[in-house]
């Protein structure tokens, strides 16, 4: 149940869907025109593509929301941003400036978490490991640099360290056209392409190069094998490269070393590769042709067509369980009751009120494994509120109470009043009396004598 | 025994008495005569002689053996003789043995070094010197391939014995054994180096030895330094040792298990510390005899020399340990990161090695021995730069530093050292001094200058940013004074890791500007002559278009290049003569480095454009060499740093001016690419057609390029060039045609000159035309017209029309100019028409097109005819078979024509 997700730099062509199983068309999503790497699945909920600008006036490199049903939700950051990606929970989503500068958000409320200059020239890709702990970017100066998130958000480390990146890798000489991270953590392997025609493999623990394949063309788009053994590399040539990551391949090969064979069909360049978990491989290429490949018989097994432009970005998902057809034949109903889904816009500058508070994490309330549509984030301002407004209520009672209070007190006082009073009163009218009764007496002892 | 003893001589007296049963009477007949003088004795005495190694010869015939015969085994034997010469012999013996059989010393190494290693702590001298030997030249080298970790486990404990020996010989030549497993075993310092460190400290306090024996010392000292640049002082030399391990085989392959560097240094920060005191006293103790002795001789100097780089290193690594963020958590030091650097170590430094800067010679005696000081000196002001850092010394002391650099960069302390005898020494010492401005200078971009401005102005800096632009300026294009100058150069541009920009007030900024526009001009000077700088300079260049975006303030100074780098490439001079540049005949990587270099131009202008495009008509470029210009500029225009019109422009100069070579068309040679590069002018065109293609827009490329294109083909280029830019337009074209009224009625004009041209150029091997080579040059370059006349049917008619119409009038006046220049003959001209249209007529596609135009074809075919006629009347049959055949084909094929053959 994989969803095959492509998109085109065509406007017109937009982003298309396909059931990778059954290869019929599920969605069509007009009026997106996303660079190359500019297309993110965002935690298996939405879709996240930057523009591409086509006039320097319009719409200059915004990022828009496609949630599964056509609502979306545009932002327009500082700068044009061509590579996002973000990481597998969908938390966060980073982006990278024509500047250099690496721009990261949090999805949920949407706020620019941090941005910093990470590059001499343009960010051209940004991928997260597979567990969301490093980002490792690409740049048109040749460089890929790899950031640990860990150091970057945490103030301090990032003031002590000279740098912060954990690894920055020179070796390219031309633009990085793509990277790739496999599986194992820290141990990773990377892999990074650039117009230079060399891949190149890195050790993400050893922060080392491994080794270096010169390809007989610009390699564009690269794709791993699951398990580890290859990769493959779509050229400018039009045919798919598979180059051997572990055993020592026979120099004798006809494309050079280290290069064990290809895959070959397309006329123009290959421009995108993705690998799905049912063994197939997806690569897209500059006539705009989406191609599935069967990478043992190393035969196509089938064709879709995306646009007259190159196909820009592969993406393949698990479907979503609640994303039946019925809600594709009936796309308003869907909308109306989902189309809230969306999260917020994303900021375009840090907000400096709450820097503060800007690092300490956002709060996942845990969430079913197929209600996707509920299971929203909380960030840690919902609680926030519920603080300020438990507050506010508790101090209001406390009000309530005081009062009380003062009331039972005004009430004493009163009746202690009433008590002098009357005490007052017997007084003054035993002095009375006393004086009354001393006249009567004078007056009857004058009376005597 | 007693008794039997006892028996036996009772036997005797048996014997005696029985002998007196039987007595022999003597009878003394005269005294016996002394033997004569000249007798000759004729007693014979044997002994048994053993000859063990007789005995086992016959079994020694199949093993190894040295030149004395002897075995393996008893050598080893020998090695523990008690005498010193046996043992010695037994050495040079094996030393004989392995050299003789390699395969010997691998298959009993660890038997050999057990029984050797007995032999580090002996007592004689020439022993020892002679195991050394035997170590350094045979036994190491020969295994050093295999494991070598328990090999050495199993020597240094006995050279660690060797080590706190009683006798000073056997201590410091211990030391030069330890010193050789080193430098066979590099990680074997940080396996044992908290006890080597102990035994360098012990060795150096117990100073009243090597005051005397200093040659001895030299050598130990020799291999402390060694074993201290083990330690991670310099980041850039960790990554760029890294960089050089990239090229193994296998990715994930089995390491060796060396001790991690973090756990092998982290134990010995303090056992360093203890170092340097003992250092810096034994440093004291040469100065007597600096002060004293009228010259300084070598080995005092090289003790020195090396006491002051083993402290320079240790002050390096303890920088190295603060420095870096991350690798100082990793040594895990406690506590902060004063720990390391206290106080003490400070200002013992400050006291007793800045205070005596600078050491000067008594009296000027030598050159030799100024060069010597020379050298000290400079050391040290490493050292200080080093740690000038932690230690914020006194103004006093920073302004005689620099003035120091100053004068030494300026050449005022050792003024005769660029010329005369010592020139390659000076060399030497010129290299220094950048090592030493490099270290400088990054420290200018760690803390921003900081320490430098504030306590002494800005002067000195300035001084000595001249001083090193003079020097840097002034040297030999190809002296390794000018690649150490790169280097420092490199490191003073490229911002750090803080990517901190020096802003334009900075003096700094403008050296750096001086020295980047020094670059391309020595990029030309080098020529091709010294690839190596060549390369380094390249490199440079490149680094510098990385990080110059349009926020650097070089970005300004990268562009500008453009302007002096032509040169590189190609110049064009008058007349239209081409000067190529050193670019053409630099190694492949070179070229690589300076293509790239291209794509970082954020604005790249015609002008530089215009020279590169001279470099790839070149003929002496690789082809390879030539599709990845095209690649990277296809990028740097894809990027926006190429305007379309210059982008665009290229192409069309590559394709109008490639010289196709030899120029006639052979089908047979074509395939053969030494001779003809044919082949790659065909690549090259498919390589300009995608390019063109991928601008975007094809029609709006196709505006632009139509008017370009009708203009490079009406200056007539060679059939290729013609051929090639047919294609781009075709390419670009689609169906129905984007050419415009305007432009069909120009491309008719000349595509029916092309058609002739194509149909005479090609030789027509026989009349079937039955080769398939033949039919693939004749379709290779008929086939954009083809395309053509399928997208506008009208171009097809109008150029049928003139071809009509140029038969009747070359024929009306064959001597009026004509259109094209094959077409002058009458013949040749109607030959042209008639395998022209057969040449379509053999296309299915444009058979159906051209069977829409019947009245065209027909007439041409009535002109012919009429001409034929003419032609029986005056007698020139072979026009008239011509006609025939194709009539015939048409008739024949398609029922086209009801033309009656009569005539």
């Amino acid at each position: 149940m994989e969803l095959l997700i492509a998109s085109s730099s065509v406007a017109d062509a937009g982003i298309g869907c396909w059931d990778l199983e059954s290869g019929a068309e599920q969605l069509r999503y007009k009026s997106c025109a996303s660079p190359p790497h500019g297309l993110a699945c965002v935690g298996q909920r939405f879709l996240a593509s930057s523009q591409l600008r086509e006039q320097p006036s319009a719409s200059s490199g915004s990022i828009l929301y496609w949630s599964w049903s056509k609502v979306e939700v545009k932002s327009l950051p500082a700068e044009p941003i061509k590579p996002i990606a973000a990481n597998s929970h969908g938390t966060y989503i980073a982006g990278g400036g024509q500047s250099g500068d690496i721009y990261m958000w949090e999805v949920a409320s949407g706020r620019l978490l941090k941005k910093w200059h990470a590059h001499y020239r343009a960010v051209t890709c940004l991928v997260f490991s597979q567990d969301g702990s490093f980002l490792i970017s690409g740049s048109e100066d040749g460089c890929v640099r790899i950031w640990s998130l860990l150091t970057v958000f945490e103030e301090c480390e990032s003031q002590r360290a000279s740098h912060l990146y954990l690894h920055s890798f020179t070796g390219h000489t031309l633009r990085i056209t793509d990277i790739v991270i496999g599986y194992g953590g820290v141990s990773a392997t990377i892999v990074s392409a650039s117009e230079d025609r060399t891949c190149k493999v890195w050790s993400l623990l050893k922060g080392r190069l491994l080794r270096n394949i010169v390809f007989p063309s610009v390699i564009d788009a690269i794709a791993l094998d699951p398990a580890e053994h290859v990769f493959y590399a779509g050229s400018r040539d039009g045919s798919i490269y598979i180059a051997a990551l572990n055993a020592e391949s026979p120099s004798t090969s006809s494309y050079g070393m280290h290069i064990i064979g290809s895959l070959s069909d397309h006329s123009k360049a290959v421009t995108c590769l993705a690998y799905s978990t049912g063994d197939l491989l997806i690569s897209g290429s500059e006539d705009g042709m989406v191609r599935v490949w069967d990478p043992i018989t190393h035969n196509i097994v089938r064709m879709f067509r995306l646009a007259k432009g190159p196909v820009n970005n592969i993406l393949v998902v698990r479907r979503p369980l609640y994303l039946n057809l019925g809600s594709f034949s009936n796309p308003h109903t869907s909308s109306r009751r989902h189309g809230s889904q969306l999260p917020p816009p994303l900021d375009k500058y840090v907000t400096s009120a709450d820097e503060d508070v800007d690092n300490k994490g956002v709060i996942r309330l845990p969430s079913l494994y197929n209600a996707p549509r509920d299971a929203s984030y909380i960030s840690h301002r919902t609680i926030d509120n519920h603080l300020k407004e438990l507050q506010q209520q508790g101090s209001s009672a406390a009000t309530e109470m005081e009062v009380e209070r003062l009331k039972h007190e005004c009430n004493r006082t009163l009746q202690m009043v009433q008590q002098w009073k009357k005490m007052y009163e017997n007084l003054h009218e035993f002095c009375v009396n006393e004086l009354l009764d001393g006249d009567q007496v004078d007056g009857s002892k004058r009376n005597a004598v | 025994m007693a008794r039997s003893k006892a028996a036996s001589k009772k036997q005797q007296k048996q014997q005696q008495k029985r002998g007196v049963d039987f007595k022999k009477i003597k009878r003394k007949l005269g005294r016996k005569l002394p033997p004569p003088k000249n007798a000759t004795n004729t007693e014979v005495k044997s002994k048994a002689i053993v000859l063990p190694e007789q005995s086992v010869a016959s079994e020694k015939a199949g093993l190894a053996v040295s030149k004395k015969g002897l075995t393996l085994k008893e050598l080893l034997q020998q090695t523990s003789h008690h005498n010193s010469k046996v043992r010695r012999d037994a050495l040079m013996g094996l030393k004989d043995l392995f050299q003789k059989y390699p395969a010997e010393l691998r298959s009993h190494r660890y038997a050999v070094i057990e029984k050797l290693r007995e032999r580090i702590g002996d007592d004689d001298k020439v022993v020892r010197e002679t195991l050394y030997q035997l170590l350094k030249t045979v036994v190491f080298p020969g295994c050093k391939e295999d494991n070598q970790g328990p090999f050495v486990s199993l020597m240094v404990a006995y050279i660690f014995n060797a080590m706190t020996h009683l006798a000073v010989d056997v201590r410091l030549m211990a030391f030069k054994f330890f010193d050789l497993v080193v430098q066979y075993y590099p990680p074997s310092f940080s396996l044992y180096a908290d006890k080597v460190l102990q035994n360098y400290e012990d060795i150096l306090r117990k100073n009243q030895f090597y005051l005397e024996d200093k040659a001895k010392l030299r050598s130990a000292l020799a291999g402390l330094v060694r074993c201290l640049s083990l330690l991670p002082c310099n980041k850039r030399k960790v990554d760029s040792s890294e960089e050089n391990m990239a090229g193994q085989k296998i990715l994930h392959a089995f390491e060796l298990d060396m001790p991690a560097e973090s756990s092998g240094f982290s134990s010995i920060t303090k056992k360093l510390k203890d170092l340097v005191p003992v250092l810096v006293n034994c440093f004291q103790d040469f100065f007597p005899s600096v002060h004293h002795m009228p010259l300084l001789d070598a080995q005092s100097f090289d003790c020195m020399h090396s006491i002051l780089q083993s402290i320079d290193l240790v002050v390096g690594f303890f920088g190295y340990g603060i420095h870096q963020g991350k690798p100082a958590s990793q040594l895990s030091y406690e506590g902060p990161d004063e720990a390391i650097w206290d106080h003490t170590i400070s200002s013992l430094l400050l006291k007793k090695l800045f205070g005596v800067f600078p050491l000067n010679p008594t009296n000027h005696l030598s050159e030799k021995v100024d060069d010597r000081f020379f050298i000290l000196n400079i050391v040290i002001t490493e050292i200080f730069l080093r740690c000038s850092e932690w230690i914020c010394p006194p103004g006093f002391l920073l302004e005689k530093f620099l003035q120091y650099i100053e004068n030494a960069l300026l050449g005022s302390v050792r003024p005769a050292v660029t010329h005369g005898p010592v020139k390659q020494f000076g060399r030497n010492i010129y290299f220094f001094c950048c090592l030493l401005f490099q270290s400088l200078c990054c420290k200018w971009q760690v803390i921003g200058s900081l320490v430098f401005f504030s306590n002494c102005g800005a002067n000195h800096n300035n001084g000595i940013l001249q001083a090193f632009t003079k020097i840097f300026e002034g040297c030999n294009p190809q002296s390794s004074l000018k690649l150490a100058c790169l280097s420092a150069i490199e490191e003073m541009l490229i911002p750090g890791d803080d990517m901190v920009y020096p802003d334009a007030s900075d003096p700094l900024f403008e050296y750096q500007i001086t020295w980047i526009r020094a670059l391309p001009q020595l990029l030309i000077l080098l020529g091709d002559k010294h690839p190596s700088s060549s390369q380094v300079v390249l490199h440079l260049l490149l680094r510098l278009g990385q990080c110059a975006n349009s926020s650097s303030p070089f970005s300004r100074e990268y562009e500008n290049m453009q302007y002096s780098l032509d040169k590189f490439y190609s110049s064009c001079v008058d007349r239209g003569d081409v000067y190529y540049g050193p670019f053409i005949r630099l190694s492949w990587d070179s070229q690589e480095l300076a293509i790239c270099g291209l794509y970082y131009f954020s604005n790249l202008g015609p002008f530089l454009l215009k020279s590169i495009a001279f470099c790839c008509l070149c003929s002496e470029l690789e082809h390879l060499v030539l599709f990845r210009i095209i690649e990277v500029l296809h990028s740097a225009f894809s990027a926006g740093h190429i305007q379309i019109a210059d982008y665009i422009s290229f192409f069309m100069t590559l394709l109008s001016r490639f010289k196709v070579l030899p120029e006639n068309i052979y089908p047979d040679v074509e395939s053969d690419a030494k001779i003809s590069n044919r082949g790659t002018f065909k690549l090259l065109t498919n390589t300009v057609c995608s390019c063109l293609s991928r601008i975007g827009d094809d029609s709006l490329v196709f505006q632009i390029l139509e008017q370009v294109i009708f203009d490079q083909l009406l200056l007539k280029p060679p059939l290729d060039n013609a051929c090639a830019l047919l294609r781009v337009l075709v390419v670009l074209d689609c169906k129905p045609t984007r050419l415009s009224e305007q432009g069909i009625i120009t491309l008719s004009k000349y595509l029916s000159g092309y058609l002739f041209e194509v149909v005479h150029c090609i030789p027509e091997d026989d009349e079937e035309n039955s080769l398939p080579t033949h039919q693939q040059t004749c379709c290779y370059y008929m086939l954009p017209c083809f395309f053509l006349f399928d997208r506008s049917p009208k171009l097809l008619k109008l150029v049928l029309n003139l071809m009509g119409s140029l038969i009747t009038e070359s024929s009306s006046s064959p001597s009026s100019h004509s259109y094209t220049q094959y077409g002058n003959d009458n013949s040749n001209q109607i030959n042209a028409v008639v395998s022209a249209l057969l040449l379509m007529h053999k296309d299915t596609k444009v058979r159906k097109i051209i069977s829409s135009f019947k009245e065209e074809v027909v007439h041409i075919l009535q002109i012919i005819h009429s001409l034929q006629v003419k032609f029986l009347v005056t007698g020139n049959p072979e026009n008239g078979l011509a006609v025939i055949t194709y009539t015939y084909d048409l008739s024949g094929r398609s029922q086209v024509t009801s033309f009656s053959l009569s005539g």
